[in-house]
This record gives structure tokens, C-alpha cells and sequence, in this order.
């Protein structure tokens, strides 16, 4: 009968991988990208949709 | 059949759309003159039993007794959700034995959380139940619905497993959630301006979950955990995005094997129910003077979506208790829940996207394969279709109020009606996700890493950076007071 996996197996399984610059750079640009919006939307919000 | 027209109707998705366009179309008589479920069963707070459930339309009241509304209720709701259970393949026999227990044990929490004692909060009503009260408000039921889920669930796994075929929180919650949009469309009419700015905001949330969070899991997971990139995208969704639905789509999205993303939302589904049960008080305790800014927390920081609607539901009631009591001031009810739904819709709507992103990325430049190509199409495949049926209502009321104001208390009165069904989705979601939570296997299986992952991210950062924008974006915004 098929068992079902155990997550402790499956962690235990799982082989180191070297981070590759594709993945660094999807990291950066995603953080750049995120905070430069939040400040766009914070200013949009502020200037054309304050309800304070 | 076509494949397309079998996963439409087995997905739980769009039972959600036709059930909450179903029960938003019966209420609609109330609108043309004719009310087809003024019988509803609504939850009223009580000191005597008897006055414990009764019609959702006022002039039924002694007319129809409680007992018999609640009975035609279950009835109701049964026959409509076992034609799509059915559809979904449920075993038909246990889907309604198992429904009925969750219903029936479901409305016992909800009727004593109702009790005066505990839900009275406003001075007038805590003198009529003996001067005292805990002042939870009705929504105390949801919090009991919970605790006898998780009870069950954690210490009778026979009777939690016999429940299993009707244990549906995913569906319940999203069908509340269309029916919400009936009701948000309404408020959204009356306030045009606030509501505006909460649709606004909610971009914010968007560009958080996915550029801010994922990102951080993400790289917290691959360098300081060792794990894979298998392990970590979907974790990083489930913990970041949106749960259980991410963690599926990023899992497909990078080919991952199915086995991951299952492991990884039992995690997100445990973790989602403890700051279900923490962070709804914490607001009410650090945030009663900051309403809108708790509100959007909840939906920043609590994962899956049952869980986030269900923490706004609770912060909605905690808050307006505790304004009351310590500033005097009573603020509508549901704006705060209105604003936690618009957080967590706004970033459900772009898992689809994300998911296409991620997948590009790693056809193209992780796990290359000659000839392998992603299409545009997966977009519309990760699309959670029930947001559908939730703006479809929403702009539906929204254009009818906008056309014509005088309109606005006809439509109330089919909110009141699909506000009942709603609550009661709300209840048996809750009640379903303490039945699904089970920490004792979860331990049991070695969830150590995995789960230091969760918390170091989820406390580390997640709930501070969520608390942090959520101020940015909504400090200073209050809901409507009653005048």
C-alpha cells in the first residue's frame, strides 16, 4: 500500500542548491520595485483620495 | 464533456459564484416588493432562549417561530449546497450527514455567542442583561464556532473525519465573500468618497504581498533554511500571498511536485488560525482609535482567505466595542470588514499573475527545457474566479444605488437578507477550519523546519511591515459614525 510522505522525509531529501544571480536579482528588483511603488501609491492616495 | 466544462464544475470557485448569485437573487425579491426569504434565520442576542433566533424580516416575528425559520433555513441550505457538492463529486450520503452536524453545531455556537451576557456592548442593552457583560458582540459565536472546530478537530479525529466530505472552508468562506459584494456595493454608494479611497489603498496591498514579502521569504528560505527552490517559492507564496490558492498556483507554476505545496498550506491553514485567534484582540487593544488601519492589517497579515475575512470580521465587532466604550463613539458596522476584503481580494486577483511571472522565470532561465513555453493563457487558469461573482454584486448595487439613491433602503433590505447567509458562511467556515487544523499531526510529521520558516518571517517581519503600511496607507481614515 502507498504511503503517504511525511514532511520530515521530504525536508530530510531536499539537496542544497546554490542561490543562481537570477534568483538574487529577481529578490533585488522585486524589494527596488516594491518600495518605489508603495511610495508612488502613497503619494497618489495623499494627493487624490486623502479622506482625512 | 469537455475538460473546461468539467473543471467549471467541479471547482469550488465557481459553486461559490452561483451559490452566492443563487441566495443574492432569491433576496432580490425583497427589492421588487416580493420577500421570498424575509423566513431567513438570524442569530438576535438574547436572554431567554426563545428569543435566541428569529425571521431576518421584522414583520415575521411571531409570525414564524424561531425554531421553524432556523429548521427551513438548514433546509435551504442544505439542497443548495448538495447539488454543488454533487457536482464536485462528494459522496452524497455523508456530504448531508456531515453538513448537518456542521450546521446544527455551527448555529449552537452562534446562538450562545449571542447570549447578552456575552455580546451585549452598548450601555442600554448591558443594563438589561444584569449590568454586566463581556462585550465580544454577537461575533463571539464565530470565535466559539472556531474553538469547537479546533476541539473536534484535534481531539475526536473519528467524529472530524466523519465530518470530513462536508468540511469546506475554502468554499464556504468565498461564497460569504460574493454575497459580501451585494452589501459592499450598497455602503460603497452611501460613501462614495471613503470607499473610493479603500479601493485605492488596496493596490498597496498588492505591491506588498508580492514584491515586498514573497521576496524576503523567498531569500530568507533559500540562504539562512538551505531550501531548495522547490520548497521555497511555494513557501514563500503561501506565507507571503494568499495561503493555500498561492501556494498551489506557484507550485504548478515551477513545476514543483504536488506533494510541496499540500505540505506547505497545512502549515499556512495552522499558523493562518493562530493569528485568527491573536491579532483580531491585539488590534482591539493597540489600534480602537486607528479602526481602518486594523482592519487593513488583518488583511495584510493573516493568510488564507478564511482566515483574513474571518480576523476583519472579528476586529470589525472588537473595535466598534472597544470605540464605544472608551472614546463614546459608534462607528457603522462593516467598513472595517469592507476594508480587510478589498486588502485581501486585491491581492488574490494578481496570484494569477504572479504565477505566470514566476513560471517565465523559471521556464526561461532556472529549469530550462528545449521547446517548453508558458502561455498567457495560465493567467485566466490561476484567476480565482470567485472574485467574480464578488464584483459582479458589488457593481450590480453599486450602479442601482448610484442611478437612483431613494433605491439605497430597498437595497438594504436585500443586504439584511444576504447578510444573514452570509454571517451563517462565515460561522461554518470557522467551524470548518478548526476542524481541518489538526497540530497534533502536524507535528507528528516534522514540521520543524519548515514551520521555524513561518514564524521567524511571519513575526519577524510580516505582521510589523504589514502593521507599518497599513498605517501608512490608512491611518487617519475612521469609518461612518451613527448618527
Amino acid at each position: 500500500m502507498e504511503t503517504t510522505p511525511r514532511i520530515s522525509d521530504e525536508l530530510k531529501k531536499m539537496e542544497r542548491e546554490e542561490i543562481l544571480p537570477v534568483e538574487k536579482k529577481l529578490v533585488v528588483w522585486s524589494l527596488v520595485l516594491g518600495i518605489g511603488l508603495l511610495g508612488l501609491l502613497v503619494w497618489l492616495s495623499q494627493t487624490f483620495f486623502d479622506v482625512q | 464533456m469537455s475538460d473546461s466544462r468539467t473543471s467549471f464544475l467541479k471547482s469550488e470557485d465557481w459553486w461559490a459564484v452561483i451559490l452566492g448569485t443563487l441566495l443574492f437573487l432569491l433576496s432580490m425579491g425583497a427589492f421588487m416588493g416580493y420577500d421570498l426569504l424575509g423566513w431567513v434565520a438570524s442569530p438576535k442576542m438574547w436572554g431567554t432562549l426563545s428569543g435566541a433566533v428569529a425571521p431576518v424580516a421584522a414583520g415575521l416575528a411571531g409570525k414564524v417561530s424561531g425554531a421553524t425559520a432556523l429548521v427551513l433555513t438548514y433546509v435551504l441550505i442544505l439542497g443548495v449546497t448538495s447539488i454543488g457538492a454533487w457536482t464536485m463529486g462528494a459522496r452524497m450520503g455523508r456530504y448531508a450527514a456531515g453538513f448537518t452536524v456542521i450546521f446544527f453545531l455551527t448555529y449552537l455556537c452562534l446562538i450562545l455567542g449571542h447570549q447578552g451576557n456575552v455580546a451585549a456592548n452598548k450601555p442600554a442593552d448591558i443594563e438589561k442583561y444584569g449590568g454586566w457583560s463581556l462585550r465580544l458582540t454577537g461575533e463571539a459565536g464565530f470565535i466559539l464556532s472556531l474553538a469547537l472546530g479546533l476541539i473536534i478537530g484535534n481531539f475526536l479525529p473519528r467524529l472530524a473525519r466523519a465530518l470530513g466530505e462536508a468540511t469546506k472552508p475554502e468554499w464556504f468562506i468565498k461564497t460569504a465573500i460574493v454575497l459580501m459584494g451585494a452589501d459592499i456595493g450598497v455602503k460603497a454608494a452611501a460613501q462614495q468618497e471613503l470607499a473610493a479611497a479603500i479601493m485605492f489603498r488596496g493596490f498597496c496591498a498588492i505591491v506588498e504581498a508580492y514584491l515586498i514579502y514573497w521576496a524576503l521569504v523567498y531569500f530568507i528560505a533559500r540562504r539562512y533554511f538551505g531550501f531548495s527552490r522547490e520548497w521555497a517559492a511555494p513557501l514563500a507564496s503561501g506565507i507571503s500571498i494568499c495561503g493555500v490558492s498561492a501556494a498551489i498556483a506557484t507550485g504548478g507554476a515551477i513545476r514543483a511536485r504536488p506533494i510541496v505545496p499540500v505540505m506547505v498550506s497545512s502549515l499556512v491553514v495552522i499558523f493562518a488560525v493562530i493569528e485568527l485567534v491573536i491579532l483580531p484582540f491585539v488590534a482591539q487593544a493597540f489600534l480602537y482609535k486607528e479602526p481602518m488601519v486594523a482592519a487593513a492589517w488583518m488583511g495584510l497579515a493573516v493568510k488564507t482567505d478564511g482566515g483574513a475575512i474571518a480576523s476583519g470580521a472579528i476586529t470589525d465587532s472588537l473595535i466598534r466595542a472597544q470605540a464605544q466604550l472608551s472614546q463614546g463613539v459608534e462607528y457603522k458596522e462593516g467598513f472595517m470588514l469592507m476594508t480587510t476584503t478589498t486588502v485581501k481580494i486585491f491581492i488574490d486577483i494578481f496570484i494569477g499573475v504572479w504565477a505566470f511571472i514566476l513560471a517565465v522565470i523559471w521556464c526561461g532561465f532556472i529549469d530550462r527545457k528545449p521547446g517548453e513555453r508558458v502561455r498567457a493563457v495560465e493567467i485566466w487558469h490561476r484567476f480565482p474566479k470567485f472574485v467574480l461573482g464578488y464584483a459582479a454584486l458589488f457593481v450590480v448595487f453599486l450602479f442601482i444605488c448610484l442611478m437612483n439613491r431613494d433605491l439605497i433602503g430597498r437595497a438594504q433590505s436585500v443586504t439584511a437578507e444576504t447578510n444573514a447567509f452570509r454571517t451563517l458562511f462565515f460561522a461554518l467556515t470557522f467551524f470548518s477550519i478548526g476542524l481541518v487544523s489538526d497540530f497534533k499531526r502536524l507535528w507528528q510529521e516534522g514540521i520543524g523546519r519548515l514551520a521555524a520558516v513561518y514564524v521567524i518571517c511571519l513575526f519577524g517581519f510580516i505582521i510589523w511591515i504589514g502593521l507599518a503600511v497599513s498605517w501608512l496607507f490608512f491611518h487617519g481614515v475612521k469609518p461612518p459614525v451613527v448618527s
